[in-house]
């Protein structure tokens, strides 16, 4: 229970399970971050676009092909998503969130419908081969991979973000609407755009989750819960955050489930309450 | 005002009397005991918009709450404890649980709040499936025996209706009693109500404890009707259904939770063996009714009449704090509240 290579190996499991955390959250908390959305509808995402990327991994035998379709299938359905429904309920709070969460029940009733109850996986042919081995310590490459995507689109998230143009309207969104609208930026657009970005970031987190664990009806609501557990612990709307709450999320339900399974949701749990008592923003979080 | 005060009594005691003459005018078991559903529902719902139409705060954890009580009465028969304890076991599941849910979530509004109470009701289902020592995992309890006084269909039908008719007055009661005030203070602005010297938090989580306890009683209610809990019923999809049985109905409505708990439980139980895809018509309704009749079903049509007898009196139109616009003051309370901006 407590020899260094179990928990070597219980360490990378957090680590990669974060890293999964990651990508899902990060769309998430982006989205909040500028449209004071909270989707309920990125749990339905991350599910489609997990069966979109087993379809088309399964057809083509390429994850990259696979990840591709993922992202467009569901874009597209956010897309319509934003365009058709949420522009019309924009800046009422409620209504935007009550909204997503009826096109949550929809997504995810239709997956069922067109793929159907049983559980999906990647095959593993798309699959990188191999473990990493380490003396004693043997690891799926797969997982470091997962890892290392996570690492990947987390930097070049910030970057964007701190470095270029676009970052720099999504920045001034946040802080001043009003601003940046009278300097000539159409700020719905950036909305719709951000919107179908953290979707795609789900359907990335979809495809390559359905790696790691299986895609089934039911899903939908697991991840969803653990990506707000993540960006409240992180501070809603920051990408540090998300990548600090993932981590530490990822490693506490790794141990805690090889611990004391019959408390596993109840680890994740307790930071959270935590963190709602001391520092209600956060981690990452400011005041809003 | 008086006009609509006596049509809407008549309107409730008409309901009443259909309800109560229900088992003697042919209405088969299965009716009956839809309709124990729907009543059972329209409790938990209306735990939800208590606490949606007075103070503002949407809770999207409640049926982890009433799963909690339910599941205290099941582990207690488990044991093979009598019903008084049962009963006192549900309580005081109930009071622990919904003082975890109000003391985290005291400190929070709009979005936070709704985040914090999914997130406390997915820990209740995950104990739910997890914890099988106590609550026999996925599996769930099965064989729950109600007391045998209201062994019969019918007769617990009677209690249901008693119960829901209870809850019901009580919480209207409550709604305009001085804390109900508060709460409503509290609803349309926070900050005024702690500059005049309320304890914001401590109002918040009295009104959550009430709000626990109806939601605890609608459990125990719940799990003497099918003799049977299991995790899905602390689900997310089951708070979310709460979610949408308030805002189909009505919210901060009095008989909207009922409108839209009867629509809710026709849709599962009923619409369910003609249509395969009955989650993605609740799901369409839901989407409609945000879009299109944001006062619900309730509020909608009182409005209707409100314009509806405008335009017969051939009066102008109301403006604000006429007769007719306090009318249909009720049904406007959720606009209001979505009008709120963020903390």
């Amino acid at each position: 229970m407590f020899e260094p290579i179990f928990l070597a190996q219980q360490a990378l499991n957090g680590v990669s399970f974060g890293a999964l955390l990651f990508l899902l959250a990060s769309g998430l908390t982006l989205v909040f971050g500028l449209m004071r959305i909270v989707n309920m509808a990125h749990g339905a995402f991350y599910v489609l676009g997990g069966y979109v990327g087993v379809v088309v991994a399964t057809l083509s035998g390429n994850l990259l092909l696979a990840g591709i379709a993922a992202v467009l299938v569901v874009s597209l359905t956010a897309l319509i998503v934003e365009f058709g429904l949420l522009r019309f309920v924009r800046g009422q709070e409620l209504p935007e969130v009550l909204l997503t969460i009826g096109v949550s029940f929809v997504i995810a009733d239709l997956c069922l419908a067109i793929f159907g109850g049983d559980p999906q996986n990647l095959p593993v042919t798309v699959k990188i081969p191999g473990a990493l081995v380490i003396g004693e310590l043997t690891y799926p490459w797969y997982r470091i991979f997962v890892i290392g995507v996570a690492l990947v689109i987390g930097v070049a998230l910030v970057l964007v973000q701190s470095k270029t143009r676009i970052g720099a309207v999504v920045r001034a969104g946040v802080d001043d609407r009003e601003m940046i609208t009278a300097m000539g930026v159409n700020i719905k657009w950036v909305f719709t755009g951000m919107f179908v970005v953290g979707a795609g970031l789900a359907a990335v987190a979809g495809t390559i989750g359905a790696g790691m664990q299986s895609i089934l009806p039911g899903v939908q609501n697991e991840v969803l819960l653990y990506a707000l557990v993540v960006i409240i612990i992180g501070g809603l709307g920051s990408i540090p955050g998300a990548a600090v709450g993932s981590l530490l999320i990822g490693l506490i339900d790794a141990f805690a489930k090889a611990w004391i399974p019959e408390l596993a949701y109840f680890t994740i749990f307790l930071p959270m309450a935590l963190v709602l008592v001391f520092r209600p923003t956060g981690l990452f979080g400011r005041a809003a | 005002m008086n006009r609509r005060r006596v049509l809407n009594l008549s309107l409730l005691g008409a309901l009443l009397l259909v309800a109560l003459a229900l088992p003697y005018i042919g209405a088969t078991s299965f009716v009956i005991s839809l309709t124990s559903t729907i009543l059972i529902a329209g409790i938990l719902a209306s735990s939800v918009n208590f606490l949606a139409g007075q103070g503002g705060m949407v809770s999207l954890g409640h049926a982890g709450i009433a799963a909690a009580s339910a599941y205290g009465v099941g582990w207690a028969s488990r044991q093979g404890m009598d019903t008084g304890v049962q009963v006192l076991i549900a309580l005081g599941v109930t009071l622990v649980v919904s003082f975890i849910y109000g003391l985290l979530s005291m400190r929070t509004t709009g979005i936070y709040f709704l985040m914090v109470t999914l997130a406390v009701g997915m820990l209740v289902y995950g104990l739910a499936f997890r914890l099988s020592s106590v609550t026999n995992g996925e599996n769930g309890i099965s064989g729950i025996a109600r007391p045998e006084w209201m062994g019969t269909y019918w007769t617990f039908y009677y209690v249901v209706l008693a119960s829901f008719v209870l809850v019901t007055a009580a919480l209207w009661v409550m709604g305009r009693s001085p804390f109900g005030a508060s709460l409503t203070g509290l609803r349309d602005s926070e900050s005024r109500m702690r500059s005049l010297g309320y304890s914001v938090p401590a109002y918040k989580l009295g009104a959550f404890m009430i709000s626990g306890l109806v939601a605890g009683f609608a459990g125990l209610l719940a799990v003497w009707h099918t003799g049977f809990v299991s995790p899905s019923s602390a689900g997310v999809d089951r708070s979310t259904h709460l979610i949408v049985m308030v805002i189909l109905g009505g919210i901060g409505t009095l008989l909207g939770p009922l409108i839209g708990a009867s629509v809710v439980v026709l849709v599962e139980n009923v619409l369910s063996s003609y249509v395969d895809r009955w989650p993605t018509v609740l799901g369409l309704i839901f989407i409609f009714v945000i879009l299109f009749a944001r006062a619900g079903i309730a509020g909608s049509v009182g409005k209707w009449i409100a314009r509806a007898r405008r335009r017969a009196d051939h009066r102008p139109p109301g403006g604000r704090g006429s007769p007719v616009s306090e009318a249909v003051s009720d049904s406007n309370h959720s606009e209001e509240m979505n009008r709120k901006d963020l903390p």
